[in-house]
């Protein structure tokens, strides 16, 4: 066994112990960058139809989309995938298990089970344990997509999962619902809607099935994201003149005006994974760009230099912005390190590609391409693989992963 | 290296001692909840309920059939063009004349760029349309601005003679 080897899978075993886990992710992410992990799941069994079929089905699909793995024959896989799902009356179960094989070492030896009805929820939930057990990183297959959709001239508030299955109406206001953002417990989504005439942000309780109005000034109401300790709530709001980014403390209902620029509008709040920043959207300069302030306010930074317009920000777990970027009248996901400000595209294929949100593993964006006058959304790896649809039939718009 | 392999070897260890005990039974794995949204969310259709402190008031009443020229602007900009301040100066003078009446402008632009963005942008349209009135010395308590983006064009397709239709400013006058 090499040096490299063994250092590798001391790093494994560390994962397992929950030991500097920061370190192994890091030796995981710099070792493999986009090859793949050989994954021989032969040894996976399901019934060809039923539950369990489904559950396996989904399972496959789930971790091919994590974007880690490749599937291998018996005997070539760096990690065996095996175990057995089963449906019997209402309920379905599966043992699973992940071994190393280079060392025999088990990884994961878990025992799932639900109603027949949450196999596909299962499997996601399985799936994401075998992503974290194998890379030391969260998987994004449990989590779940908030989207607007259109519906005749209206656009409603849905719901799906990771895979686009399971769309869920929210809203049936007949009325333009846009911009939804989950708090940071996922049991609740900001957004912005017409449903009393002008434009307000509103707040669903998905356990619930209730709403708050969190804004609703004379004029602009919109812009609506929690921070990460869920306590305040960016907002673009006109009501002194101009829109303008505010905060506002949700136990008492206290604003804080953190711009001012009588020339200018502002848009796209998204917090720091820390909640001390803001990066949004502002044309002071005549064109649209991104800027970061205090969440108390003080001097903004510019953050983008390049392309002509730069929107649509989302500030990532993983410290990274996902934005959209204009390039020759075109819109293109780009990536900004608030750090060191530098950006990286990911290329165009001739569409607009906008309003990306990063999925939990920091590594996928749910992001719009617009072409040919329709509009779908699409699963982007950051690492180049090609994206994948998620909800292509219609008009959808504004993802959003949940946390 | 061999202090590398020792550390290995003894962690190793200590995981198949955890692993023959734990073969028994195996871990339970995260059970799936429905989770939030997971099943059928029924919102309420009544809504209107806890505000947080809300403020200044809204226009509200219902609109009158009475038509005014809509406002256009140019690609990216709110400022009201020249040639467009007749149609402001009717609304006003119309406003005088009747002296009960409130008024909300509505903002819009055309589809390109951001839709989020597009929203303030019809805002600033709007807004400049009444800073205008109260410059012709309309009061401006009795004037609401509502910005629809990129949402309600006047004219489908792409091009620049369906753009030029769509970033505007609309008058509805209300009772």
């Amino acid at each position: 066994m090499s040096m490299k080897e063994s250092m590798k899978h001391l790093f494994l075993t560390a994962i397992l112990f929950g030991a500097i886990r920061t370190a192994a992710q890091d030796v995981v992410i710099t070792k493999r960058g986009s090859e793949r992990i050989a994954l021989d799941d032969s040894g996976l069994s399901a019934s060809a139809e039923g539950a369990s079929a489904v559950f396996a089905r989904t399972l496959r699909a789930d971790l091919a989309r994590s974007g880690w793995f490749e599937t291998v024959g018996p005997g070539r896989g760096e990690f065996r995938l095996s175990g057995t799902a089963t449906a019997r009356s209402e309920a379905v179960e599966a043992r699973l298990q992940v071994v190393n094989t280079a060392t025999g070492r088990s990884l994961l030896a878990r025992e799932y089970r639900s109603a027949v009805a949450e196999a596909r929820r299962l499997a996601h939930v399985a799936a994401d344990e075998i992503v974290e057990a194998v890379t030391g990183r969260p998987g994004f297959a449990s989590s779940r997509l908030a989207v607007i959709g259109k519906r005749g001239t209206a656009k409603e508030l849905f719901i799906c999962d990771s895979d686009g299955e399971n769309l869920r109406q929210i809203t049936r206001d007949n009325t333009i619902s846009l911009y939804p953002r989950w708090s940071p417990d996922g049991k609740r989504i900001v957004y912005t809607s017409y449903l009393k005439r002008f434009p307000d942000v509103l707040m669903i309780d998905l356990t619930q099935g209730q709403r708050t109005r969190l804004a609703a000034f004379p004029g602009l109401n919109a812009g609506g994201a929690m921070s990460p300790d869920g306590r305040f709530v960016a907002l673009i709001l006109s009501r002194d003149g101009n829109p303008e980014l505010y905060v506002r403390r949700l136990q008492d209902g206290m604003l804080t005006r953190l711009t001012n620029t009588p020339r200018a509008a502002e848009a796209s709040p998204s917090w720091s994974p820390d909640g001390n920043h803001i990066v949004y959207v502002s044309d002071v300069t005549g064109r649209p760009h991104l800027y970061i302030i205090g969440r108390e306010g003080g001097a903004p930074r510019r953050l983008t230099m390049r392309g002509s317009e730069n929107v649509a920000p989302d500030w990532g777990r993983n410290g990274l912005i996902a934005h959209a970027q204009n390039v020759g009248g075109r819109y293109q996901l780009a990536i900004t390190d608030p750090a060191t400000g530098e950006t990286r595209t990911l290329g165009s294929d001739g569409a607009d590609w906008e309003d990306p949100s990063w999925a939990r593993d920091g590594r996928h964006l749910a992001a719009v391409r617009k072409a040919g006058g329709r509009s779908g959304v699409y699963l982007v790896d950051i690492r180049g693989s090609d994206p994948v649809p998620l909800l292509t039939t219609g008009d959808w718009f504004s993802p959003a992963w949940s946390p | 290296m061999m202090k590398w392999r020792g550390w290995y070897t003894l962690l190793s260890v200590v995981l198949m001692v955890g692993a023959a005990s734990g073969c028994k039974s195996w871990r339970r794995g995260r059970t799936p909840d429905a989770g939030p949204g997971g099943t059928g969310v029924v919102v309420d259709p009544e809504f209107g309920i806890q505000d947080v402190g809300m403020g200044d008031e809204r226009i509200e009443g219902a609109p009158l059939a009475v038509k005014f020229e809509p406002v256009y602007f140019d690609y990216d900009s709110s400022q009201v063009r020249p040639s467009e301040r007749p149609k402001i100066e009717k609304v006003a003078d119309y406003l005088r004349a009747n002296s009960r009446l409130r008024l909300i402008i509505e903002g819009h632009c055309d589809e390109r760029g951001s839709a989020e963005y597009n929203l303030a942008l019809g805002e600033r349209r709007a807004l400049a349309i009444r800073a205008y009135l109260t410059g012709l010395g309309i009061d401006p308590s009795i004037i609401q601005t509502v910005s629809y983006g990129e949402e309600r064009p006047a004219a489908e397709g792409t091009g620049e003679a369906v753009w030029r239709l769509n970033r505007r400013g609309e008058f509805v006058i209300i009772q």
